[in-house]
């Protein structure tokens, strides 16, 4: 009985990738736009901790004194900075929004109440209270992009 | 430290955070009230580290951002696998950067306040 198998092709091992799991988890369906909010709130939270320890860094300079201080300032004055900037701006202004409705969700009625899981299956916690948040925390990171481009390039 | 202590404690962490980000950025001309390239001259830097509010606000800021970034990292990091090993790695690895972090900081406005 064995003769008759040709060949035992193994299960094809998918690559675990938790950074491209995340991505396509974002992306799979039902689409909606918590998903990718959850997806940038991560990937501001991220990027701005990384600013951070290079912010951290930075500022330590102005303990060894003016000239060291106006150095680095010198060495960071460029469009490249300014551009780095206005992206921690920008992702600050949302990370701080979104993170509202999130601590909202996670501490308030917006929650919403239990109700029978009847067909299509609505999740309480997908709401229009959350989701006008998470349409005013877009809109800020939209002013707050204007804001910071006339700031920091105009 | 129970997970559910560590959670209180940011949610503590995130309230002070807001606030103090927000006067942060509004004291680097971030939003209109103080001219942007000026609050980076030296000695207005210098004169805010030496200001005992200021310096308490930069210090507050540090810890909590420290706290809520590297709590944040830490969830992200224990999401992706388990196991006690895993664990205890991604716990010390946070704690250990949230000292250097936190260590230099503090190193930089003590010596600022002290006079360089």
């Amino acid at each position: 009985m064995a003769d008759a198998i040709v060949s035992v092709e193994p299960a094809r091992k998918r690559r675990k990738s938790p950074v491209g799991d995340q991505v396509r988890w974002a992306f799979w369906r039902p689409m909606n736009v918590e998903k990718l909010a959850l997806l940038v709130q991560r990937i501001s939270g991220l990027a701005l901790l990384v600013y951070l320890f290079f912010h951290v860094f930075v500022t330590g300079f102005v303990a060894s004194g003016g000239a060291a201080w106006t150095g680095i300032m010198e060495a960071l004055s460029n469009p490249l900075t300014h551009l780095g900037e206005f992206l921690v701006f920008v992702g600050v202004i949302f990370h701080g929004v979104n993170g509202i409705r999130i601590l909202l969700l996670e501490l308030s009625p917006l929650v919403g109440t239990p109700a029978r899981p009847d067909y299509p299956y609505k999740a309480q916690s997908l709401g229009r209270g959350q989701k006008s948040i998470l349409y005013i925390s877009a809109v800020m990171t939209a002013l707050a992009a204007v804001s910071a481009f006339f700031l920091l390039f105009w | 430290m129970r997970e559910s202590t560590l959670q209180i404690v940011n949610y503590v962490m995130i309230a002070v955070l807001f606030f103090t980000v927000l006067l942060h950025l509004a004291l680097h001309g971030f939003f209109g009230f103080v001219d942007y390239e000026g609050s980076l001259v030296y000695s207005d830097v210098v004169t805010r580290y030496r200001q005992t509010i200021p310096a308490v606000m930069l210090t507050v800021l540090l810890i909590s951002a420290a706290f809520h970034g590297l709590y944040g990292l830490r969830n992200i990091l224990l999401e992706f696998r388990s196991g006690p090993v895993w664990d205890r790695t991604v716990s010390y690895g946070v704690l250990v950067a949230g000292i250097a972090l936190v260590g230099w900081g503090m190193r930089t406005i003590v010596l600022t306040a002290m006079g360089g």
